[in-house]
């Protein structure tokens, strides 16, 4: 099986980056790879509980279906949420508030390829 | 599988937070015991974080150097292009462990890694 890792480092508002990470995991999925997400810095928005954009694609949402075909894990650095005030618990269920050392280093080590997504 | 990271750091030590999030993720990634090799690039901008002696408490800002240094203490690599940083500070002085590399040598090295990582 390929795997390919999404470091992601942008929030889900203001740029279409995180429609573009959930769209590239999507498209990996559907050909076969295990997908890892990583949300690093304004990254780890993707996976708050309870956003309801109005005229944009609810990305968490798409996300947590993805997800849930057991094909793509998300998880996001944890030090990045506290600083954020994001806590625990708040997390779309499915996804996980994580670490580098845990999480991250797993999803390089797992994967083949790892892609960025940041500006 | 991945075994090797190449961390490239383009941004300056202040005013983003892209070189102090691209250090503690290359220590995360060497901690956590799944990656074997993870060093650091410092290229353009980001060659102002291999200057000695920064004073980083006068921002109340956290020292990137520090980082570096546990890089370097685990015998992991810190690489910096010297034509770059000659651009931004001629005559600088540069942390005792940083190797000091130019372009051509910075490709083989780029080469001799199984993924690359850009802040």
């Amino acid at each position: 099986m390929t795997a390919l890792t999404i470091q992601l480092r942008t929030g889900t508002m203001m740029n279409m980056d995180t429609n573009v990470a959930f769209k590239l995991a999507e498209a990996a999925s559907d050909k076969g790879y295990d997908v890892r997400i990583f949300g690093y810095g304004e990254g780890v928005w993707l996976i708050k509980a309870g956003q309801e954009p109005k005229r944009f694609p609810n990305v968490g949402e798409d996300t947590k279906k993805l997800v849930e075909t057991g094909k793509v894990e998300v998880a996001v650095c944890n030090t990045c949420t506290t600083a954020r005030g994001f806590r625990r618990g708040e997390e779309i269920p499915g996804m996980k508030v994580g670490s580098l050392t845990n999480d991250l280093s797993r999803f390089v080590a797992e994967s083949d390829r790892m892609v960025t997504i940041a500006r | 599988m991945a075994k090797s990271v190449l961390v490239l750091i383009t941004k300056p030590p202040y005013g983003f937070e892209e070189a102090f999030a691209g250090s503690r993720l290359a220590l995360g990634l060497v901690s956590s015991g799944n990656v074997e090799q993870c060093n650091i690039l410092l290229i353009g901008d980001g060659t102002l974080n291999a200057v000695a002696n920064q004073k980083s408490e006068v921002l109340r800002m956290p020292s990137n150097m520090e980082a570096l240094q546990d890089m370097a203490d685990m015998e992991f690599k810190v690489y910096c292009i010297k034509q770059d940083l000659d651009e931004r500070a001629p005559g600088v002085e540069v942390l005792n462990f940083v190797e000091m590399i130019d372009w051509e040598v910075a490709r083989i090295i780029i080469d001799q890694h199984q993924m690359v990582t850009t802040f």
